[in-house]
């Protein structure tokens, strides 16, 4: 008997088989049929597995147990796997020595992470937080105003000038007010938080009733709910929702 | 002596620059990657990372830090102060990660960029779930692609991660492994 198998016998067994073609310690078994020294066609690996649960579910081992038999498992499963394919290269102890010591290079690899990650769970509840400073970028107040003053009369002036030229005076009392324009502004800014300023007075049919809306507009900017901003000189002006703060 | 390229008027010195960067961080506040500083400042990349040195080691003992993070560049305060700036501040902050989730972090922090799969390797199950919440949190991110079938994302930690750690760069992480399976 050689030395190997003799170690194996010493060992307390992960578990004893009782097969009619074997009979011992289950790491024997696996020692033996790596050398093609038992047929493990001869033993039925599923009543084998069935017999273990039957076991572990009486004695409860450990869990170094139970990993112990999963790994000698799997590689019975793949010894006999391999000898019942047609072609089984030959050479299989050398491939399960690589699967081995891959599976342990990855073991010692996790574990090394594992004790790193310790190290950073220790000094993520050591609290020693640093912090960036407490206004963000997007809260920095921007100014309500972004024209200049001409650019916005300017771009009113052609407003006006799109509507039709008064026709024959009618005079008719017309009731636009300011509450009513604000209001319509601002739900025209909740539906789309940007509009072009022309789009703004896309419902005016009259020039008093453009002023109002206008006037509407100032009004919005000036309580902080609307901001106007242009992109660049003769750029379309654009009319932005602005989200009330609560301070002040 | 310096050879440095004469673009704006101002010809600053290291000191000029390093108060400049000091500025510039502060005010911005938040990651600023050194091709940003080149540009605000009108400066070298060499001379910007020498300011930067110059900054941090400025900083040592004062109330503010220096952090690094790849390219990027944050002023935030320095980690002996959390405790009394959390005070001010009153921050939620979870105190608790899952052991998947420093077990996670550690792997990523230690061999970004990598991917997924890679990930999985070393932990030997599943990973998707974990990589979700840390990206949420915002202490991992996309860094990219890897050049290989499917172009799988690859991740790496963000500057949140160091600050979550109070670390000022990455050579800060503790004893890096044995990077024994650099091949494969």
């Amino acid at each position: 008997m050689s030395r190997e198998i003799a170690s194996e016998l010493e060992r307390d067994p992960v578990y004893l088989v009782r097969t009619p073609a074997f009979d011992g310690p289950i790491e024997l078994l696996l020692t033996l049929a790596q050398r093609a020294e038992v047929d493990l066609g001869a033993i039925p690996l599923a009543s084998l597995t069935d017999d273990y649960l039957r076991a572990i579910e009486r004695e409860r081992p450990p869990l170094d147990r139970l990993a112990a038999f999963l790994v000698i498992g799997a590689r019975l499963v793949q010894l006999k796997a391999a000898a019942l394919m047609p072609q089984a290269p030959v050479g299989e102890e050398e491939d399960l020595q690589a699967w081995e010591d891959a599976i342990k290079g990855r073991l010692e690899e996790y574990k090394r992470f594992k004790e790193l990650a310790e190290n950073l769970m220790r000094r993520h509840a050591s609290g020693r937080f640093t912090f960036a400073g407490l206004l963000e970028p997007d809260v920095i107040p921007q100014a309500r105003v972004q024209v200049s003053l001409d650019a916005l009369a300017s771009a009113f002036q052609q407003v006006l000038d799109r509507l039709p030229p008064p026709g024959p005076v009618t005079v008719e009392m017309e009731q636009v007010s300011l509450a009513d324009k604000l209001e319509e502004l601002r739900q025209m800014l909740v539906r789309q938080p940007q509009l072009n300023f022309t789009a703004v007075f896309r419902h005016a049919r009259t020039r008093l009733e453009a002023v109002v809306t206008f006037l509407a507009l100032l009004e919005l900017i000036r309580i902080g709910e609307a901001r106007v901003a242009q992109v660049g000189a003769f750029g379309e002006i654009s009319v932005y929702r602005q989200e009330q703060s609560n301070e002040a | 002596m310096t050879a440095v390229v004469e673009t704006a008027t101002q010809v600053r010195d290291t000191a000029g620059l390093t108060a400049a960067l000091e500025a510039v961080l502060f005010t911005l506040n938040r990651p600023v990657t050194v091709l940003e500083l080149q540009d605000i400042l009108q400066s070298t990349l060499p001379d910007i990372e020498a300011a930067a040195v110059s900054l941090g080691q400025a900083l040592a003992g004062r109330g503010l830090f220096l952090q690094r993070h790849q390219d990027q560049l944050q002023l935030v305060t320095d980690p002996a102060q959390a405790d009394v700036v959390r005070r001010v501040l009153r921050p939620e902050y979870p105190s608790r990660l899952s052991p998947a989730a420093y077990e996670t972090l550690a792997i990523i922090a230690y061999r970004q960029p990598l991917t997924r799969a890679r990930i999985e390797e070393i932990r030997g199950v599943n990973c998707e779930a974990v990589l979700e919440s840390l990206e949420e949190k915002g202490l991992i991110e996309e860094t990219g692609r890897l050049e290989a079938p499917g172009t799988p994302r690859l991740f790496g930690t963000t500057m949140k991660f160091l600050q979550i750690l109070g670390l000022s760069s990455l050579d800060e992480l503790p004893l890096p492994p044995q990077s024994a399976s650099t091949s494969s």
